[in-house]
């Protein structure tokens, strides 16, 4: 039974004290794999042996690049799952932003205008101060229609 | 010869909020498209002035999905139905019959990708797992062609049988039909054009970029994008308004 080391290990710290491996054991029919988190020090300050049957079985510089190829994808990961953020946000922004218009639409002097201008304003508007802005244009039209 | 009309249907009936977004609906695609001819059909009771922004008023009954009666019945030869739950954001709107091709009717498509945000996207019929593909939220179609408006017609009135326990086509799984099918318009329409001899002839596409003429909001949340990365021309707000609650 002979012990090999899968050849995706990476550091898991920049000063590469820490070391992320997966071994592999062949046992007659049997395969087993298994994943190590190991310290390049013992508790006494010693020699991790294992840590260093890895670096000697991948070569350091293997893991070197195994290292920045995984950062490179947690980043690439990261900006995405940041950019799904920013659109969900958007999405439910505008979802209650236009649960607001409808609202604002059914106050009666908005309901009642003819200003089609206004009320396209309104309903383009991106934001709910910009509603609130036509919403008060739109009131003060019918309330001076009213007093003349 | 006489060009053919060309004209948007928005249908509301049986809750007042669908008025409401059915008139905010026309609105906007009147913002985009000042030429636009659009007929609302709706209920007459719920009728308070806004119904003269339509150029042609059909009244209907109280039926919660009044919109396949009202797509029945057009009154232009080229139509592009609309749930009134959306709303019209660019003027591209304008170029929407060009999608028309030679097609007797396009929709939006139900990809795998979309499926998460609809009820039921997969069904079991004679022992095997078949999709709904077509979306009902938008319909462009040929309203001159008598075939079309017979599968309008006949959608309508299967569908309101099947959902009164009056019609239901054999090779359903049971428990599904009632628990999930039963209620859907889509199941009808997935048996019509499938099933149905007489519709197999009708030609079925799907919008070029068809996502921008449905943009449920829900799409946004996994950042689906056109794909000429163009902005939504359609948004549906389908699953965030609360329809049953009154608006103010």
């Amino acid at each position: 039974m002979s012990r090999t080391w899968l050849d995706n290990a990476f550091w898991e710290t920049p000063k590469k004290q820490i070391l992320n491996a997966i071994s592999e054991e062949v046992d007659g029919n049997q395969t087993k794999r298994q994943v190590h988190k190991l310290d390049r020090l013992n508790e006494d300050g010693s020699e991790n042996e294992l840590f260093l049957e890895v670096v000697e079985y991948l070569g350091e510089d293997k893991i070197d690049a195994a290292s920045k190829k995984r950062l490179e994808k947690k980043q690439a990961e990261a900006e995405l799952e940041k950019q799904k953020k920013v659109e969900q946000e958007r999405s439910k922004k505008l979802e209650k932003l236009f649960e607001y218009k409808l609202e604002t639409f059914e106050i009666p002097e908005i309901k009642e205008s003819k200003n089609r201008l206004l009320k396209s304003k309104l309903r383009r508007s991106k934001s709910i101060p910009e509603v609130n802005l036509y919403a008060i244009l739109l009131v003060q039209e019918a309330l001076d229609e009213g007093t003349k | 010869m006489k060009e053919p009309s060309k004209g948007f249907v928005v249908v509301a009936s049986r809750n007042i909020n669908f008025y409401t977004y059915a008139i905010n609906l026309i609105e906007s695609i009147k913002d985009y498209h000042p030429e636009a001819r659009v007929c609302l059909v709706t209920e007459e009771r719920f009728l308070d002035g806004r119904e003269d922004i339509a150029d042609d008023l059909i009244f209907c009954d109280n039926h919660y999905r009044a919109k396949l009666w009202g797509m029945a019945n057009s009154p232009y030869d080229m139509t592009m139905y609309i749930d009134a739950d959306m709303e019209c954001e660019h003027e591209d709107i304008a170029t929407v019959w060009d999608d028309m091709k030679d097609y007797d009717m396009v929709f939006h498509e139900l990809t795998e990708e979309r499926g998460r945000y609809y009820a039921v996207r997969e069904f079991l019929y004679e022992g095997k797992t078949e999709q709904y593909r077509l979306c009902g939220g938008v319909c462009l179609y040929n309203s001159s062609n008598p075939l079309v408006m017979e599968l309008m017609e006949d959608w309508d009135d299967l569908y309101r049988r099947q959902l009164a326990r009056l019609w239901r086509p054999e090779g359903f799984d049971e428990q599904q039909w009632e628990k999930d099918l039963r209620i859907f318009d889509q199941t009808t329409l997935w048996w019509l054009v499938n099933k149905e001899e007489k519709y197999k002839d009708l030609k079925i596409g799907i919008f070029d970029d068809d996502i921008r003429w449905n943009y449920f909001t829900q799409y946004g949340y996994q950042g689906f994008k056109s794909k000429y990365d163009k902005p939504p021309i359609l948004r549906h707000y389908s699953g965030c308004l609360s329809k049953d609650v009154p608006i103010v």
